[in-house]
Parts: C-alpha cells; structure tokens; sequence
C-alpha cells in the first residue's frame, strides 16, 4: 500500500509539476536553509527537561558519527540511488531489505530532511521556503485519502497529523503502565499540531525503543505505530538491548534513570520524526537494491544482529529440521502450511512443554496403572486413586492440544484413534458417534473391550491404541447423555483415553472432570510464535520481518493455528511482508475474541474510532446490544472529539454532544419498537443510532468531568438507577394505597408525589422541630393515624423528598425524638386498628400470595345494611357462590370467630374488635371470600382465577 | 382541609352532568387541581347516592394468561357498590392487559339492585391520556359492547394524547382550571371555616403562585399555615420542593454550557426521577423555566422541549430524552450567547 502510495504521489506530481525528476529535484532546495539546522536526534540522558527546543543539537555529533559506523560500503549505492532519482517512480516498488540500506545511507541526506513542521512554526523567517514541501504532504495526504479508504489501519495523518493507532482501541488493553498510569497520563501538550513524518518502512529496524512520559505531539498508541511501522521494535521497560528512550521530558521515573545508568541515548520526539523523515528522501536507492534481491534475503539474518541473538541452538536445530521439511514440502507443497509445519516430535511443539510431558507421563505410566491392574483383578480397583484413566486437555482453539495428544500417543507407540465431534457426518465416525451417546453395544465400547481381547489374545501387543476425543465439550450438542455415556467408558475402558475440548468450565463437561487428569493448555507468547514463525517463514522463502510477525503472533491472539493460515495466505500474493501488511490484513480477519462491552465501547470511542469499517462498528455495538449503548449513553460527554481540531470555546463541540444524545434518545425510541413490537430487523438501525452514531460524532481522547474520577469508561448509570426509580415507585404506591384506604383523600399517586408529598413531610417533620417533645410526638402520631401512614412510609416521604445537595429533611430533629416517635407509635400499634393494608399469606397455598388488602373502618348504621343486598355488584365475585350472602348480616359474631381461628393458625391480622365492628379478615375456604356481612368495606380476598 | 373546598367547588359544574343518566362514557379532561376527581365524585353521588363515598380500596394480584405466559399484574382498584375505580395506566406498557381483561370482566358483569332490575355500574379510569396507543385500540371495543351494563368515564389532563376513536366515543367534558379570583375566593371561604385571619392580598399572592391549580393554592396554604400562624402579608411562600430543585438544574443550564455541567446535570435529573418525579412534568417545568430567556430563544426552546416530549412518551428511557434536550438547549444557548456577545 504505501508503495502505491507513493506511485501515487509521484504521478500526481507528474501532472502539477511536468515530471518526477523536477518534483525529486524540488525537494531539496526548500530545505536546504536547513541544512545548518542541527538534527535533533541527538540525545544525552541527564538532566534536560526542557522540550526538544532547547536542547536540539547537542547531541547530534555523536550521533552522526554512529550513523557513519554504520554506514559501510554503501557510498555508492547512494550515488547510485542520487542517480536513479530521476528513474521513473513506477518501477520504484517493494524492497523491504534496501530500507535498512536507506537507512544507513540516509545520513548525507539527513539534514536535508530535517525540516519539521515545528521548526517551521518556529522560525518564521524560513516559512515561505519551506512551503513546498508542505505542499506535498499535503498532497500526499489527499492522494492517500483517495487512495486507500479501505485501509484502516492506514496512517491518516492528514492535515489534523491524527495517526492512526489502531492496536486495541486507547491501547489500555496493552496493559502497559496499568489503568492507573494511563489516567494520570496528560494529553500530549501539541497533540496533532505536527506532522507525521513518512519514512522507509524499514528505517527503523533493528532499534528498541522504550517510551516514557508524554510525548509532544502523539499519544502513546500513534508512536508505538508509528515505530512500529517503521519496523522498530517497542519494549516496556529499559534493558541493555534498548536503543532509545523515547521523551520529551524528563520526568525522573524509573525508566529514565535506568537509561541513564544503563547509558541509553535519549531521544526526542522531533528526533525521531528527523529520523524517520530522513530516510524518505533517499527512497530512490530502492530501485538500486531491487536488483539484487537475492542477496538481500540470504544476507537478512546477518543484517539484524539482535535477530540473530534471539536464535538459540535450539532454533536452529529446528531451522534446520525445517529445512528439511522444506524439501519435502516442495515435492507435496499443496498441503496447508499448518500440516506442512505441524510439529513432528513433542520438543517442537512451542510453549507447554511441561503439559507436554505431564500428558507423556500419563500415558507412558497408564499401562502399568491400569491395564496390569486390570489384568490381575478383573476389576477396577485403582491403587492409586489419584491417578486418572483419562485425561482432559482443554485450552484455545489453535495452540496444539490435538497436536501435542497425537504426538506424544505417536511418541510412545500407541495408535491414536482420533473420534472427531466435527467428523461425525462421516459415516464410520457418526457410527462411533451416535454409539457414544446411544445404545451400550456402540463402537466405543466395542473399542475397549476389543482392544483388552485382543490382548489377550496376544495378538497385537504391540499395537497399543489411545482413544482421542476431540471436543468432547461439543459432543452433546445433539444429544444428551453422550458425557455420561464417555464417563462410563472411562471407567470401564481399558485404553488410555484423552479428551480435549475448549472450555473446560463448560457446563456440560462437569461431570467428566472428575474422571480426567485436567491440562490446561496456556496460549504461548508472541515471542515464541514468532519464532516459530520465522522458521516457517525462511524455509518458505518468504521475506519477513520480526517486528511484522510479532504484530501477527499478537493479532491471532495466540492461535498458531491462525497465524500460520494467515502467513500462508498472505504468502500467495506477495513474498515480502512488512508490518503494514500484517496489519492491514488482519484488520480484516482478526480473529474474532470474546470483547466485553468496555472493550468495543473503548474501541468505538477510540481515537482510531472514525477510522473502522462500518461492519466492524456494527460487530462491536453488537456485541452486546443491550448493554453497549448503555455504556456509550453514560460516556459520551466525556468524549474530546478528535474531528474538530481546534475548538474556540467548545462551541462546536457542544453541538456535536447535542447531536450524539439525540441520536441516542432515537436508539431509545428504536429499541421500544424492537422490543415492544418485535421489530428485529430495526436492530441494525437501532445499534447504529444509538452507537455508532455518537461515537462517530464524539471519538476522541477522553477527559474526566469530575475530580477524582478515574479516566475510564464509567459502567452505565441507568441500570441501577432505573431499579432505584421502580423501587420508590412501589414505595410511593404503598404510601398511595394506605392514603386511599385513609378515606381522607382519593388522590392518584402523580398528585401524592407532585402536592401532596412536601406538605405531607412538613406536617410530619416541623412539629418534631418546632413543638416541645411529648406534644410533638403525639401530634405526629395523631397525624400518621388519620392518614394510616405507618413507619415505613414516613421514611419513604423522607427519601423522596431528599434532593443531592439539599439538606435531609430529617436534619433538625435531635435523635431523642425520633425514639420518642417511634416508640410512641409502635404503642399505638398494638391497640390501633387495621387501617393501613398489609400483606396477608393465605393458608393453603405453598407460596403465599402476595396481596396487600385494605381495610377500612366503616361506621355500621343500619342504611348500609340494606344495601348490602347488592353488594355483591364486583364482578369478579359472581362467577362463584358467594355463600356468604346468604348468612345476611347477623354473621359478625361468626366473622370474629373465623378471625380468631385465623389468628391462632399464625395469619398476622392487625385486629382490633371493636363493638358492632367488622376488622378485615381473611378466609381460607377453597371457594369463596369472607366478605362482612355488615361492613362493606370488610376487606375481601378474592381468590385468583 | 382540602376536601372541604373541593366539595364547595363541585356544585357548580355538576349541573351540567346532572342528565347524564342517558351518557353512556364520559370523558372529563382539564389540568389536574381543576377539579376532575371531586366533579366525578360528585356525580356517583348524584347517581347512587351515599353509597358511593362507602369505597373500599384493594390492591390485588391478577394473573392474566397471554397466550404462551401468564403475567402478573398489580393494579389497585378503589371500589363501591357501584362503582370501580382504577388507572390501568399504571401497569405500563402492559396496560393493555388490563384493558383487554380486567376491564372487560367487569365491564361484562351486570349488576343487579334490589328490586331486581338491571343496574348499571360505573368505572372510573383514570390518566387515560398515559394509557398506550394498543390498550387505548382495546378500550374502544369494550366501550361499545358492553356499554348496556357498564358507564365508563374515563379521566384524563389532556385530551390530545386520547385517540379520536375513543374521543368519538365520549361525551367530552372540559374541565376548566379555577380563575385565579376563583381560588382567591375558596381560600376565603377555608380561612372563615377555619378560623384563620387572613391578611388583605395573601390569598392573592397564594392563588397567583398556584399557576391556577386548585389544589396546589389549597395545599400552599395550608403549608403557610403550618410553617407560621398568624400570617403575616409578606409571608413567603414556600415553594416545592421538586421545583426547586428543578429550577437549580434550570440556573444551572443557564450559567455554564460545558459537557462538564451536562453532565452534572444528567445526575440532577437522575434524582428527579428517583424520586419519582415524573420525567413529562420535569421537562415541561425545564421549557417553562427556560422560557424566561430572550426572545428569540423562547420559541426554540419551546420546540424543542415539544419535540422531546414527544419523543419521551415514544421512547422508554426518560433520562435520554432529557439529557438529549438539556444538551441541545446549551448547544443553542451557547451558540446564541458567543453571537450576540461574541
């Protein structure tokens, strides 16, 4: 891609400027006022904390005598490549390995190069001169723009100088320096005011660099890119291999003083642009080098020393078994790289190794454990019950668990009958399969029991066989029992039997990991996989980098399985492959992880968020659709958009913040009509208007609005308080109903909350402030009564009533009188009568019923009486006998009764009998409800239908 | 207190209803404190005498079956012999339930009096406006059907958010919100009943703070009353003190314009709501407060405010729809503010 974009670059400059050789020759004269300006990658450890200004050149000389070290006969090739400057920019395409040549002969033309834009802003004077190459940057910009909207991971600098820093979202995933240090971390104090350099893609190879503290102009993630790309290698802390520290300012931390004990030159930001943008100039050596691309491979391991010390003897034993391998591999080269370089021997498996010998072991031992055992008492009696007759390997898909089980059964001598879940259309698998899960005469048993006859039949003693299980975790999908069933050969089986899955945690597995001897397998670490890689890739002919296969190990996210795939894949159409290229293919087919809903929303909030495809954005607010707006939602404010730029007074990013929640307030009114409705296929627009929509609008660097706060996405605040609105909403509702059963108003619970509620607090709370203890307590009390308020709803009056910021309503009542108050009215409780509704289990039922009945005090004249006749007006009531009705009004004295037998049968029933009376009551017979047959108010239970 | 002047009220409109034996479904509509609840109450008087004040309430479990589910709603009815009152607006977005079932139940159901004949009976619902547009569809049916055995008079703030089918249906009855004279002259009379000296001007000035709600002046009242007796005529009076709180939030959207003050206000807001305010009344309060802005800006704002109502009652998260409209008031404000002060 970058290639192209050069190409590009240079034909677009064909137009403007007549040809490429005025365009390569017009670079320089801009730039060569600069040439007295000192480069500034010199760098010196102690004691500079002033910006890259200040101490610009000291250090230069030294560093230009290192690059002259490195420079050895190579003059003329850069004569040559001064010479084909001129050749058409065409044929300029690929060479990795002549940009470690542009790098070393970059230094004559370094300070032509050296014009970054700071300088520029710096000295004015020189502004008119330089302006054409800022021209052609910018240039480059558009034509890049243009010409590569699919790459993502692309470097869109553009006018804004935003880099792309795709890896993990704001790089927390990257764990380095932990949370704490990146919230504390400030933006970089230029952030976006400089422009990215553009360099050779390899100018860079063979340095380690170590950042610390913040940079001028780029966060953390666009430098580690930008190294990156530039096949540097990025480490977390500083050792004797490190190259370079990466600081603007000295902050002191360990890193600093590390490199200074250690002697590692210090580096600027600037520097490195200088760096960088100097080996770009000298591009045109390409063509020179391209000529002898074959030296350039067999020479590669010298070029990079560091590479070379990575390789132990062990490797290159391995290399060389490659190497083997490559041979046989060109005969039969149709087979997948990752059968072709399946281990063939346990040793090569990469990482595991102690799992790998803990299962040889175990396998090794499992015929003296068990088959002679078996042998001599026919049963299964285990001498040592710790031993296990099965094993189960459980890890990622992709790190070698079946390969490592094949092998080492291989190793030993076994056969290895591998029982596939995948394979199980086949039709001599799904036999064995459905017989697995099925029937007793299956093939499994069969298996066992043959393989002990066949032993003692002395037939095959040498063929030993182990039973591999693969992924036995999805081997009940179809059909239930099948683990029980594997458990149940286990325990009879009379070969050793190895499952494997990818979760052993899984439900279904339960059971079975009882029965096995548990090896987890643990994905092996980037370094080791590309190691492996490395080999793979040279007894291939393919011309990698380190740096490119690294970013590959980490991409596949352990899965070698991946990793090969992917570098074979890549293999077919190109035989270099840089870091560019491994990024952008991966971006496309990263291996799809587990992301929590804080990943993909860091991911869409990212600074590199506007740069995702639009399917990616869709997949990560999808990931959890439920709970990714709710984050985005709580978030968004915090977002600094990165698509403003400067911003006077917040204005614009005010609107943006304007725009984002209306267009979640549309995923809100979206998600009714999906759930409400069921109108799925709205989801899609759903997740776009209420996820992608903000987070296109706000992606940014985040920024905390409170103190305190830490700089990380907060978890959504609706849940917990939309479960803290429903609860006082029941709250508000008891209140409302026991004011209702009052009779002294019939207000809707909108009215209680909006009127009624202040007032109601202030008659329950200033007597207790105002009034001498005794009277303020049983005027208090006398209120609570005539409005059947009980305890629990004055508290709730007082929660509603509390306000973030205002004082609690209760602030003012000295304790003594809050005891006062309650115990005033737990007094009155005993004797007070059964206002207010209360909850009453019936009898007879398992689970009480949950009813809340009211019941209310009616004077009993005899008017009321007569109409009880046509009490029975609710509906509900008609569809069963009302037997009741039939007792007439001469039945209080049998209500009190069944009251009373209530009570001894343990039904809490606030009763208080008054003369002439009925108290509510509630009566258990299957068929009807106790009604009073005098009050019509008696409170009712109906039975549910 | 209060219930004595809602009575002193109810005479006069009731009049109007008095025919009403032949009406089969009422629909009363008004602002709330202008009397809807005491003029139904009066007229279940008027028509089934005393026993219709004899209520009982009940909060009870209904197990509705929905097909494949059986749901569980809680709905609490307040009920006399003749007459069931209920909000079936508080189940939510399972309104429709109630409508479809509970009341249709007891709508089927036909009383009997005493002497045999076939009564009728009444239900009172109320906040119809709150209730869904499905449930609202399900009403209409079960308005007709049964209408022989069943009057429905269904109650509701504004008609606007009741369908035209079931406004078709309904004898319509608005019910103005009191004159401020009007109110002036109930607090008069509560102060002669109760014996309270009232300073020249102070049923006024509590009349004009009640924003024409009946209630609202009543309870202020009585909240002076506590708060300091004699009164004395430059008495301030107290406030709600939701409104209150409302009206920080309002200063506080007026004062700055900043994500920082955003979202300090989305945590004012979050309060309101747990504290069961209900998010139309905030918003509403929200436009009226910021409506004391420049000219030019009132218009706008009001449109706005207008507009996310609108979308609120769509939606189901109130917050978003508040926040959405507090953010586009401060991106209008602010943008208004940097052009005509630079």
């Amino acid at each position: 891609m970058q290639r192209d974009i050069r190409k590009w670059f240079m034909k677009a400059h064909d137009k403007g400027n007549d040809n490429a050789s005025t365009n390569a020759e017009k670079k320089p004269p801009p730039t060569d006022p600069k040439t007295e300006t000192p480069v500034r990658e010199g760098q010196e450890g102690s004691g500079r904390r002033k910006t890259s200004k200040y101490f610009a050149a000291n250090k230069q000389k030294q560093k230009g005598d290192e690059e002259v070290e490195d420079l050895p006969a190579k003059r003329k090739a850069q004569n040559d490549g001064v010479q084909s400057v001129k050749a058409p920019p065409s044929k300029k395409v690929r060479k990795v390995e002549d940009d470690e040549e542009d790098d070393d002969f970059s230094v004559p033309k370094k300070k032509n190069g050296a014009s970054p834009s700071k300088k520029l802003k710096s000295s004015s004077g020189r502004v008119i001169a330089q302006k054409p190459v800022d021209v052609n940057e910018s240039d480059e910009d558009d034509v890049k723009n243009i010409e590569s909207p699919l790459k993502s991971g692309g470097r869109g600098r553009g006018g804004r100088g935003v880099s792309g820093a795709p890896s993990g979202g704001r790089g927390r995933g990257s764990g380095r320096g932990g949370f704490m240090n990146f919230g504390e971390r400030k933006d970089p104090p230029h952030k976006g005011e400089k422009e990215v350099p553009e360099g050779a893609p390899n100018c860079l190879a063979g340095l380690t660099f170590v950042i610390s503290g913040t940079l001028d102009s780029l966060e953390r993630e666009e430098a580690e890119d930008l190294i990156k790309r530039h096949g540097g290698r990025i480490t977390g802390s500083v050792s004797k291999k490190t190259s370079y520290l990466l600081c603007d300012e000295d902050i002191e931390g360990r890193k600093s003083s590390k490199a200074k004990e250690l002697g590692t030159p210090f580096l600027t930001e600037d520097g490195l642009f200088d760096k960088i943008r100097s080996s770009k100039n000298i591009k045109a050596p390409a063509l020179e080098a391209s000529k002898v691309p074959v030296e350039k491979v067999t020479s590669l391991p010298k070029k990079s020393p560091q590479k070379a010390d990575l390789k132990t003897h062990k490797d290159l034993a391995a290399g060389s078994q490659l190497a083997k391998q490559k041979n046989q591999a060109i005969q039969r080269s149709s087979l997948t790289w990752t059968e072709k370089y399946r281990p063939k021997v346990p040793n090569e498996m990469i990482g595991n190794q102690s799992l790998v010998t803990q299962l040889h072991n175990w396998l090794k031992n499992w015929n003296e454990q068990f088959h002679d055992a078996g042998n001599k008492g026919k049963g299964k009696k285990q001498n040592d019950s710790t031993a296990k007759k099965a094993v189960l390997l459980s890890g990622q898909p992709g790190i070698g668990k079946t390969t490592s089980a094949t092998l080492v059964s291989k190793m030993l001598g076994f056969q290895a009958i591998e029982v596939n879940a995948s394979d199980n259309r086949g039709k001599a698998d799904a036999k064995i399969f459905k017989g697995i899960s099925g029937s007793n005469a299956n093939c499994i048993k069969e298996l066992i029991s043959n393989e002990a006859l066949g032993f003692d039949m002395d037939r095959s003693k040498h063929l030993k066989t182990v039973l591999i299980m693969d992924e036995v975790d999805g081997m009940s999908a179809g059909d239930r029992g099948g683990v029980a069933d594997l458990i149940a050969s286990i325990k009879i089986s009379k070969i050793p039997i190895i499952c494997i899955c990818n979760d052993r945690y899984s439900q279904k597995l339960k059971s079975l990991v009882n029965y096995c001897l548990l090896l987890s397998f643990r994905k092996p670490t980037k370094q080791q996989m590309s190691k492996r890689l490395i080999q793979v890739a040279n007894a291939e002919g393919l011309q990698v980098n380190e740096i490119a296969l690294e970013e590959l190990a980490e991409r596949v996210n352990g899965d070698m399985r991946m990793a090969l795939n992917q570098l074979q894949y890549m293999s077919l159409s190109m035989s270099v492959i840089n870091y560019d290229d491994v990024r952008q293919r991966l971006q496309g087919s990263a291996k799809d992880e587990d992301i929590s809903p804080f990943t993909a929303v860091d991911k869409l909030f990212g600074f590199s968020g506007g740069k995702l495809r639009m399917d990616e954005r869709i997949g990560l607010s999808m990931s959890d659709p439920d709970l990714v707006p709710l984050l985005i939602q709580e978030n968004y404010i915090n977002y600094r958009p990165a698509s403003i730029g400067k911003d006077d007074n917040g204005m614009k990013r005010m609107r943006l913040i304007a725009r984002a929640a209306e267009s979640i307030a549309d995923g809100d009114i979206i998600n009714v009509q999906i759930r409400r409705y069921r109108q799925w296929q709205l989801s899609q627009a759903g997740s776009l208007s209420s996820c992608i929509i903000p987070a296109a609008l706000l992606h940014g660097s985040r920024e905390t609005l409170e103190q305190g706060e830490r700089n990380f996405n907060r978890f959504g605040g609706w849940l917990g308080k939309n479960s803290t609105v429903g609860k006082n909403l029941r709250l508000l509702e008891d209140l409302h109903v026991h004011l209702l059963a009052s009779r002294e108003s019939n207000l809707g619970r909108d009215t209680l909350r909006l009127d009624y509620l202040t007032v109601l607090l202030k008659q329950l709370t200033d007597p207790l402030r105002m009034l001498p203890k005794d009277e303020a307590v049983e005027k208090v009390v006398e209120f609570m009564n005539v409005y059947s308020i009980n305890q629990e709803d004055m508290d709730t009056i007082v929660e509603l009533s509390k306000f973030q910021g205002h004082g609690n309503p209760l602030d003012g009542i000295p304790s003594t009188v809050k005891a006062a108050l309650t115990r005033a009215y737990k007094d009155e409780n005993k004797s007070r009568m059964v206002r207010a509704a209360d909850l009453v289990a019936l009898p007879g039922k398992k689970k009480a019923l949950k009813k809340r009945v009211a019941a209310i005090l009616e004077p009993s004249d005899d008017g009321l009486r007569e109409e009880n006749g046509d009490a029975l007006a609710e509906s509900e009531e008609e569809n069963s006998s009302d037997t009741e009705d039939t007792e007439g009004t001469g039945n209080g004295e049998k209500l009190q009764s069944e009251l009373l037998s209530l009570n001894s049968k343990g039904i809490q029933v606030e009763v208080e009998l008054k003369s002439g009376k009925e108290k509510s009551k509630a009566k258990k017979t299957p068929t009807g409800r106790g009604r009073g047959g005098v009050c019509i108010d008696g409170k009712k239970t109906s039975r549910q239908r | 207190m209060t219930r004595s002047s809602f009575i002193k009220k109810s005479p006069k409109t009731s009049r109007n209803w008095s025919l009403n034996k032949t009406v089969h479904i009422c629909s009363s509509m008004g602002p709330s404190g202008s009397g809807k609840k005491t003029l139904i109450m009066a007229l279940l008087r008027q028509i089934f005498g005393i026993s219709a004040e004899k209520v009982k309430v009940e909060n009870r479990t209904w197990k509705i079956d929905a097909g494949s589910r059986t749901i569980d709603l809680e709905l609490t009815t307040l009920s006399s012999t003749n007459h069931v009152e209920l909000s079936p607006s508080d189940a939510g977005f399972q309104d429709r339930y109630i409508v479809q079932e509970i009341i249709k139940e007891m709508a089927k159901n036909r009383p009997i009096d005493t002497k045999g004949r076939k009564g009728y009976k009444v239900l009172v619902l109320n906040e119809v406006d709150k209730l869904s547009r499905e449930a609202q569809h399900s009403l209409r049916r079960t308005m007709e059907k049964y209408s022989a055995s069943c009057r429905l008079i269904l109650c509701c703030n504004s008609s606007s958010k009741v369908t035209e089918a079931i406004r078709s249906r309904c004898l319509n009855v608005r019910i103005n919100a009191p004159k401020e004279d009007q109110i002036v002259k109930v607090l008069e009379f509560i102060g002669k009943k109760e014996g309270l000296q009232l300073p020249p001007g102070f049923a006024a000035r509590v009349a004009d703070k009640s924003n024409r709600s009946l209630r609202r002046a009543i309870l202020s009242f009585e909240t002076c009353r506590v708060q300091q007796y004699p009164f004395s005529s430059n008495q301030a009076i107290p406030p709600m003190d939701w409104e209150e709180y409302v009206s920080e939030i309002c200063s506080d959207m007026m004062r700055e314009q900043s994500p920082k003050r955003l979202f300090q206000v989305r945590g004012k807001l979050y309060e309101l709501l747990i504290n069961c305010i209900p998010p139309e009344i905030i918003l509403k309060l929200l436009s009226e407060l910021l409506k004391k802005l420049d000219e030019e800006l009132k218009h706008e704002v009001c449109h706005w405010a207008a507009y996310y109502e609108h979308r609120m009652r769509m939606g189901q998260k109130a917050i978003f729809h508040l926040e959405a409209f507090v953010a586009k008031f401060m991106s209008v404000y602010k943008a208004f503010l940097i052009e005509t002060f630079g």
